[in-house]
């Protein structure tokens, strides 16, 4: 912790702490015990009994999960889906949004920081305006504008309207504030141009940033439902939060790989998550906002 | 040697380049629908079609979309004009969202002509606008009530004594009193199948001939009263998910606390498919009526296959839907495959296939669905699907019945004030 | 090409060049899009057929009762979430971030868990969690105290409880982390010489991180507020649909997407979405007015 410990640290209060926040995490963790409890269930059971804690040993079994990996039923039908493919897209577009948003983003961010030139104040709050205004507002027009580029049905379609991505550019902007201008200045006398600095002095400062923005861009556009399920058409293209709502119709839902499926679908982001975690929260710091 | 390895590479890929040809003369065809099983039967289908037509084969790629998102998405194509499949089933309380302005479909008359015989008129009809035909149904959707024979035996009552709403109402006292935690029907909140049904009995609809919404009427009234009442008395009850057909009304019905179910014939297909415990113990009946003499069955649900402006080959996709949807192969396969009430009413007396021993349908329920069908072919009412029938809908199924069954406020009050948000919203 | 490469590498060019793709995508997918969607307001869009019918949109919403429901459901949930994500995460922030605090990154690692499902996800568990069965987790809960299994998503107070409960799950983490953050930029020796005057952890938390944190604070409040106006997806996942009985779940955006999605009036659809971007735009300028955020990039 960057708090010093100078004072010795008294046992009550640490022990108070400690339990309420195990029982805080207990209930923090509930919802997603049950839910990995029913993907070991058969989809029946769920839908007669709910959702529930008991542990039915005798009825619960890896049957979901192998219909998951392997198409085959519970009752030992082949029933190919694909979710596979779903989770293979889905892993792809959030690598390559993710990508291009932070960089784009940065980008706009450095000139927003480290410039000052006419019409800044205007600009930057258009950015401040897109932040404020819901997407779900605009997506007719924004579809036909879309579908008149040439982007339905690719992932450029879901990345390129938000590959300058307001919030981001937002927080890099805060982060870059806190940076001194001497580098800047030191890159020029250097000889470097406007974009050398950019790519060879700010980028590797900015580590931090990314990293903190990186968990938070790669989080929505793995999640991202709206946007994607307007752009993309067919089934083979599909990313898993569309994927998995195809799942659900109002002529019978499939609750045995719905349920396995959601299960599944959180490890990626657990994965990133638990390997990013320090340099995110690290970069969170540095970029908290100075307002 | 080298030559001859050289020639035989380009032989090789001639052939290649020759059989590639040879497969891409198949025309692409997509089509849109939000229920796996039709998929399926559409993939079947167009296997059929193409054995017969070996020289206009198609190549059917099918997607399976959410149903909220596939009509959303089916809207935007059409209206920008990019992006639209070329043939989609669109759902039926969907449908007039379709047939506004100018419909961006075609017009299928010229497709159907020859099939046109052996189909029921009216199902084409909720899918037309003018003289123009639009959309293929899949079945009919009698409405029927479905008995859970064993419950109501234990309680001494004879589904088949069941005619009038009165006997329905006596038959559940009679249960409540055996089984003081079980009920005799369902009051649905989230649909409105009992409701529709009650209303056609007393020869009226939710919306007129003229587009306006009925709601505020006396046979409406009547129909929610009775049903209120029955809630009241714990007769009937609300279920999980407001209606049979969604996974808590199925597994509400699965645990066998209802001993009636009014339903669409194609509910078959989920009892089959999603409740295996009432395997054997459900029969199949018209349903009662108000009084003796009123008509006892009204087609409801259903999709309709459409083919879009923006399709390839316009008359080859037509041809192909009215063949994979009316044609008696079809027709067959929708029974037999499906489990739903062909609109080709004339299999309806085709033994062989009506009462096929094999059949799953068939084995799981007590009795065969089409004598029940035959019983009632000619009393079949159909629902009025105009603009305004989404609107109404949508009402009815999230503010109305709720405000009648869960909360049990006036009728009356509630009719009125259902009327004119209803109004307002339109006009 | 010369006279381009000299511009582009131009110290002046340079911002430009810079803010260029924010500029590009502004206009392309944001302002065309806000003059499309004033434009169909005044409109009755059919296919094939687009009429001018001046201000009956607006008319209608004004006698539309259902649009009062969804209003006052998005100001409700707005209400709830704000008053429960800005102070509760705070709290606990300040918490994980005390010396007395036992491993603080596991603590931190599992409030953070919930964000990474997806809402369609969170979605479908809750709607399970808050399932009507008896046998479902609330209902069974309810029942460990003796109480009968009730309907959670089918009446009021408790279908806006789950939806707030739920989204207060997903959220409490990322606000805890934007707390953290600033908590972490407070130097401890502010803590250390007010323990020698004598100030308890209250009084601590109170008079320094409360006001240290305050840039923090206004941040998540604003995206709080717009996010919570905004809410859709949410609700949608969580009644597995728009339809929620007596549109208890219904929102501003939720109305405008069954308007102008399901039952095809985008005219009207787009006069809701309006509406709504007045409600944002007042409230965010104010607030951003009275923080400040908006006069501090002239200098």
């Amino acid at each position: 912790m960057a708090v010093p410990s100078a004072k010795r640290v008294r046992r009550g209060p640490r022990l108070v702490l400690l339990v309420f926040f195990v029982c805080l995490s207990v209930v923090v963790l509930l919802p997603f015990f049950a839910i990995l409890l029913a993907s070991f269930k058969p989809a029946e059971e769920l839908i007669r009994y709910g959702l529930n804690l008991r542990l039915d040993w005798h009825l619960m079994s890896f049957d979901n999960y192998k219909y998951l990996f392997t198409g085959i039923t519970p009752e030992g039908q082949h029933l190919p889906h694909d979710y596979l493919l779903w989770f293979r897209n889905s892993v792809l577009l959030t690598v390559m949004q993710t990508a291009l948003t932070l960089l784009t983003s940065a980008w706009v961010a450095y000139g927003f920081a480290m410039y000052r030139f006419k019409g800044r104040n205007v600009i930057f709050s258009c950015v401040l305006v897109i932040l404020m205004i819901p997407f779900e507002i605009l997506m007719l027009p924004m579809y036909s504008q879309a579908s008149a580029m040439g982007l339905l049905d690719s992932f450029w379609g879901i990345i390129l309207p938000f590959m300058a991505h307001a919030s981001t550019i937002f927080f890099f902007r805060q982060y870059l504030l806190s940076i001194p201008k001497e580098i800047v200045d030191a890159g020029r006398v250097d000889g470097a141009s406007e974009y050398g600095i950019f790519f060879r002095l700010i980028l590797p400062i900015m580590k931090p940033a990314f990293s903190a923005m990186a968990i938070l861009v790669g989080m929505n556009s793995w999640n991202n439902f709206l946007w994607p399920m307007l752009v993309l058409r067919s089934g083979k293209k599909y990313v898993l939060s569309i994927g998995l709502n195809t799942l659900l119709t109002p002529y019978g839902n499939n609750y045995d790989i719905l349920i396995a499926g959601a299960c599944f679908s959180v490890i990626p982001l657990l994965i990133l998550f638990s390997f990013t975690q320090k340099y995110f929260i690290e970069g969170m710091t540095m970029g908290s906002v100075k307002g | 040697m080298k030559r001859s390895v050289l020639s035989a590479l380009v032989l090789a890929l001639v052939f290649c380049l020759a059989t590639a040809g040879a497969v891409s003369a198949a025309t692409k065809v997509t089509l849109w629908t939000f229920i796996p099983q039709h998929a399926r039967f559409f993939d079947v289908m167009a296997e059929k079609w193409n054995a017969q037509h070996p020289d206009r084969q198609i190549e059917l790629e099918s997607s399976v979309l959410p149903y909220d998102d596939m009509h959303n998405k089916l809207q935007i194509a059409l209206q920008s004009g990019v992006g639209a499949p070329d043939i989609c089933d669109i759902e039926i309380s969907r449908f007039p969202n379709f047939l506004m302005g100018v419909p961006q479909l075609l017009p299928l008359n010229d497709y159907f002509a020859p099939y046109l015989d052996d189909i029921v008129p009216s199902r084409l009809g909720i899918y037309s606008k003018g003289a123009n035909m639009y959309g293929a149904p899949t079945h009919v959707g009698a409405t029927v009530a479905f008995y859970y024979v064993e419950l109501l035996e234990s309680a001494g009552i004879d589904y088949r004594q069941i005619k009038t709403w009165d006997d329905f109402a006596e038959a559940g006292r009679k249960l409540k009193q055996v089984h003081p935690d079980k009920f005799m029907g369902i009051a649905e909140t989230s649909a409105a199948w009992t409701v529709t049904a009650m209303l056609a009995q007393q020869g009226t609809d939710l919306v007129s001939e003229d587009e306006r919404p009925l709601i505020n009427t006396p046979e409406m009234l009547r129909a929610v009263t009775t049903m209120q009442n029955m809630v009241k008395e714990g007769i009937m009850t609300t279920c999980p998910d407001g209606q049979p057909d969604t996974e808590g009304g199925k597994g509400f019905i699965d645990q066998g606390n209802v001993a009636c179910v009014i339903m669409p014939l194609w509910f078959m297909s989920r009892f089959v498919d999603e409740m295996p415990s009432m395997n054997g113990k459900i029969a199949i009946a018209p349903v009662p009526v108000f009084e003796e003499g009123m008509p006892r069955s009204l087609g409801l649900g259903g999709t309709g296959t459409v083919v879009t402006n923006y399709a390839v080959d316009k008359d080859l996709v037509g041809e192909f839907v009215a063949y994979a949807k009316l044609s008696e192969d079809a027709n067959r396969m929708i029974w037999e495959d499906l489990g739903f009430d062909p609109c080709n009413t004339s299999l309806w007396t085709d033994r062989e296939m009506t009462h096929n021993p094999e059949n799953r349908y068939n084995q799981y329920f007590l009795n065969n669905a089409f004598d029940v069908l035959l019983e009632i072919k000619d009393e079949i009412q159909m629902v009025r699907s105009t603009s305004i029938s989404p609107t109404i809908n949508q009402y009815l199924t999230t503010v109305m019945l709720n405000e009648l069954f869960e909360d049990l406020l006036d009728p009356a009050e509630v009719i009125e004030q259902a009327q004119y948000d209803i109004e307002n919203q339109i006009f | 090409m010369r006279r381009i490469t000299h511009f582009i590498y131009n110290q002046k060019a340079a911002p430009y060049i810079f803010v260029l793709p924010f500029v590009l995508t502004f206009l392309v997918f944001f302002v065309y899009p806000v003059f499309t969607t004033i434009r169909m307001s005044f409109q009755e869009i059919l296919p094939g057929m687009i009429t001018n019918v001046g201000l009956k949109n607006y008319q209608r919403l004004l006698g539309d009762r259902i649009f009062r429901t969804a209003v006052s459901n998005s100001f409700e949930y707005m209400f709830w979430t704000v008053l429960i994500l800005i102070p509760m995460p705070l709290a606990l922030a300040y918490m994980l971030n005390s010396r007395s605090m036992a491993a603080p990154g596991l603590f931190k690692g599992i409030l953070f868990l919930p964000i990474l499902t997806s809402v369609v996800v969170a979605g479908t568990i809750f709607r399970l969690i808050f399932g009507e069965l008896p046998g479902s987790f609330m209902n069974t809960v309810r029942a460990f105290f003796g109480l009968a299994p009730i309907k959670w998503l089918r009446q009021e107070g408790t279908g806006m409880a789950a939806l707030v409960i739920m989204c207060c799950w997903r959220w409490t983490g990322v606000n805890i982390l934007y707390y953290l953050a600033a908590l972490k930029n407070i130097p401890p020796e502010m803590y250390e010489s007010a323990e020698i005057d004598g100030a308890n952890a209250w009084q601590k938390f109170r008079h320094i991180s409360v006001p240290l944190v305050k840039p923090t604070i206004i941040y998540v409040l604003t995206i709080s507020i717009y996010g919570g106006l905004a809410m859709f997806t949410e609700s949608y996942m969580l009644w597995a649909g728009n339809n929620s009985p007596r549109n208890i779940g219904l929102t501003i955006v939720g109305y405008l997407y069954r308007q102008g999605w399901e039952q095809n009036r985008m005219g009207f659809a787009s006069a809701v979405g309006l509406v709504l971007l007045v409600f944002a735009s007042i409230i965010n300028f104010i607030q951003l007015r009275l923080t400040g955020v908006l006069g501090k990039e002239g200098d």
